[in-house]
């Protein structure tokens, strides 16, 4: 057990770039330069070893790599301009310490992964692996070719005046909301360009499925650059690249989690975009308007990760893969929640209820998870609630902690039993009876099942 | 149903570039009309008529055979997913998104449809296993895209699949009448309003061969 809380906080770091709901442009603008350099870069940190870190490591201090933007005559850093303090009442570790340039990674932050490339290539190599169904990565491929989004990702001069009327703490939110949403996107252009790479030999079908599926997040990315830059900013991606810290994950972590990354995507732009379509007055900012034909991105992204999962039925059969499934989807939706807590502001300035958001998009992640997964955990039992509510808490005072003027060694001492507390909320969620699901193409019933 | 001859200089209208409409774009300039007079009279023509010009030119994918002249009057192969309609209409709502972005996709490019709704499809007829395991009513979305099918049924996951070969559209798409209400959700958690009913009109085939619409 004791093995199971440090990979469950180590995971719940790592797990974080999934909920971001923004995916998709690159094409103009200075993103596309940028994007040659890190791919370079790219390869050098995916594929060095030593880049590979776990959990705590996440705690470190990194440099958070903000260009001007260039048209914009600001020198900001995106983190120090706008983004120390996400809500402008919480955040955990403080501002106040943060330099112009110097920007915490918490165990919350969008992560970029990493994974054995090499078992990826054994996996996806029809030689060995005779339970890959070529047929379904076929019509996944012509799905990706289609290409429904090419001519989506579209500015307009809607986008520079709605970011000049923004102004004060709303500012700085959107802001960073923008930065965030735009370094997920971006970590799945990274992870995916190099998968669709390496597996070119071995399967060419799943490796172009991954560089179209790179497009997108490219294309999802610049956009949310391009947005950055109305508030006069920019991401420098490239440097991002070098300078963040990679998370590593076996191939079927990474199956697991981007899988949910991707539909929890889907889920959460659906649902904003379905919000503000009903209550327009909260319509804020136009990228909003985007999203309905952006997020189908995600669920497509989603279905390739049910397909790989499907030709790997030793990650979905067995009992360590329900073990493993219920800890990814309660790690993934506990982070969002945590995450999303902290930021209320910026939900109810779109005019959502955070907690309730939030849960509508669990409740129906987990629905969606439910149709490939072995196991996922019981969140519509009220109790699941009431114990994320409670960790937002404890969460909410370790926080604080870090933000009172005590001496690190007190504000330490004061931190262990609340994170104990933390750990312990999350085990009991973890132990909570599961329900047991998956594909009807996997399920002993099936015979008997009625549709 | 007779297709007029110039209709075949037309751009074929396809799914993505695939091998199927590779052949398709091939396919011979003209064809001899097929002879099916029943339904054909309240069919739009401008909704299946590429379709039939495929038809003749595209057979099934795994098949063999590169279509011939000769073999233009041919059935084609039409593929399926079907479940009650509370699934496909009223509980899986990005579904819907899904369809109409492909709409909107197949109107940007100036694409004919090939894919439908149909609601208590007719062809279940042939089906006994199939729809034995159905709640009613049920639906099924049809295309003569085998791989988009597939791809539907990975996302749908909960619908059983299967395929026929049908000489026309008309026939292919036929439904028996049906009264589609669904009551509201006990429990709706979103902070939106669920998609109005009746969106799937949309996407039911030309009116006569339908029964519902």
């Amino acid at each position: 057990m004791s093995a199971l809380s440090s990979s469950c906080s180590a995971l719940l770091c790592c797990i974080y770039s999934a909920p971001s709901p923004f995916p998709r442009t690159l094409r103009s603008h200075s993103a596309l330069s940028v994007t040659h350099r890190m791919a370079s870069a790219m390869e050098l940190s995916l594929l060095n070893p030593a880049m590979h870190h776990h959990g705590i490591a996440a705690k470190t201090a990194s440099h958070l790599p903000v260009l001007p933007a260039r048209r914009g005559a600001v020198r900001f850093r995106v983190r120090a301009a706008a983004a120390a303090p996400p809500a402008p009442a919480a955040k955990p570790g403080s501002p106040k310490k943060r330099g112009k340039t110097e920007v915490n990674e918490s165990l919350l932050t969008p992560r970029f992964y990493t994974t054995d490339f090499d078992e990826m290539e054994q996996l996806f190599n029809a030689e060995i692996n005779k339970q890959l169904n070529q047929d379904e990565f076929d019509a996944l491929l012509q799905e990706f070719k289609t290409d429904y989004n090419q001519t989506h990702f579209i500015r307009n001069p809607e986008f520079k005046e709605a970011a000049d009327k923004m102004q004060g703490p709303l500012r700085q939110i959107f802001v960073e909301f923008l930065e965030r949403s735009c370094t997920a996107e971006f970590s799945g252009f990274l992870l995916y360009k190099e998968l669709g790479r390496r597996l070119k030999k071995t399967n060419p079908v799943v490796a172009e499925i991954f560089s179209l599926m790179s497009r997108d997040e490219a294309r999802h990315a610049g956009f949310l650059n391009k947005g950055l830059s109305d508030f006069n900013l920019a991401l420098d991606l490239g440097f991002l690249t070098k300078a963040r810290k990679y998370t590593f994950f076996k191939p079927k972590f990474i199956f697991y989690a981007t899988y949910l990354s991707e539909k929890i995507g889907y889920w959460r732009y659906i649902t904003i975009f379905r919000h503000l379509k009903a209550n327009p007055e909260y319509q804020v900012y136009p990228i909003f308007k985007y999203f309905e034909n952006w997020c189908q991105d995600e669920n497509r992204h989603g279905d390739f990760f049910s397909a790989l999962l499907k030709a790997q039925p030793q990650f979905l059969n067995d009992w360590k893969a329900k073990l493993w499934s219920r800890f990814f989807c309660l790690s993934v939706y506990i982070t969002m929640y945590l995450n999303d807590c902290q930021r209320s502001a910026f939900y109810e300035g779109i005019g959502l209820n955070t907690k309730e958001f939030d849960m509508h998009v669990i409740y129906e992640t987990n629905r969606t998870t439910a149709r490939i997964f072995p196991a996922v955990p019981d969140v519509e039992n009220p109790e699941f609630k009431r114990k994320l509510d409670r960790m937002v808490d404890i969460n909410l005072k370790i926080i604080s902690i870090g933000e009172s003027n005590d001496m690190p060694l007190v504000k330490n001492l004061k931190r262990v039993p609340l994170i104990a507390q933390l750990v312990s909320e999350i085990i009991a969620a973890y132990l909570m009876p599961p329900i047991e699901s998956g594909s009807v193409d996997f399920a002993e019933f099936e015979p008997k099942l009625v549709y | 149903m007779v297709a007029p001859a110039t209709l075949s200089l037309r751009p074929c209208a396809t799914l993505a570039p695939s091998r199927a409409a590779l052949h398709r774009a091939h396919a011979h300039a003209g064809f001899a009309p097929a002879s099916r007079p029943a339904l054909s009279v309240s069919c739009p023509p401008t909704r299946f008529e590429s379709l039939r010009r495929a038809a003749t030119a595209v057979s099934d994918r795994q098949g063999s055979a590169e279509p011939s002249e000769k073999q233009e009057e041919k059935s084609r192969t039409y593929y399926f997913l079907v479940a009650n309609a509370k699934f496909m209409l009223d509980d899986e709502e990005h579904f819907q998104e899904q369809l109409q972005e492909k709409l909107r996709l197949y109107e940007e490019r100036s694409k004919e449809q090939d894919f439908w709704l149909v609601i208590e499809p007719k062809f279940l007829d042939r089906f006994p296993n199939v729809a034995k395991r159905l709640k009613r009513p049920a639906v099924a979305l049809v295309s003569t895209d085998r791989n988009w099918i597939r791809f539907m049924k990975l996302r749908l996951d909960r619908v059983l699949a299967e395929q026929f070969d049908a000489e026309t559209p008309e026939e292919a798409l036929a439904s028996n009448p049906a009264e589609l209400k669904f009551d509201k959700p006990d429990k709706w958690t979103a902070p939106y309003p669920k998609y109005e009913s009746g969106w799937w009109e949309a996407f039911l085939p030309p009116k006569s061969s339908n029964g519902t619409a």
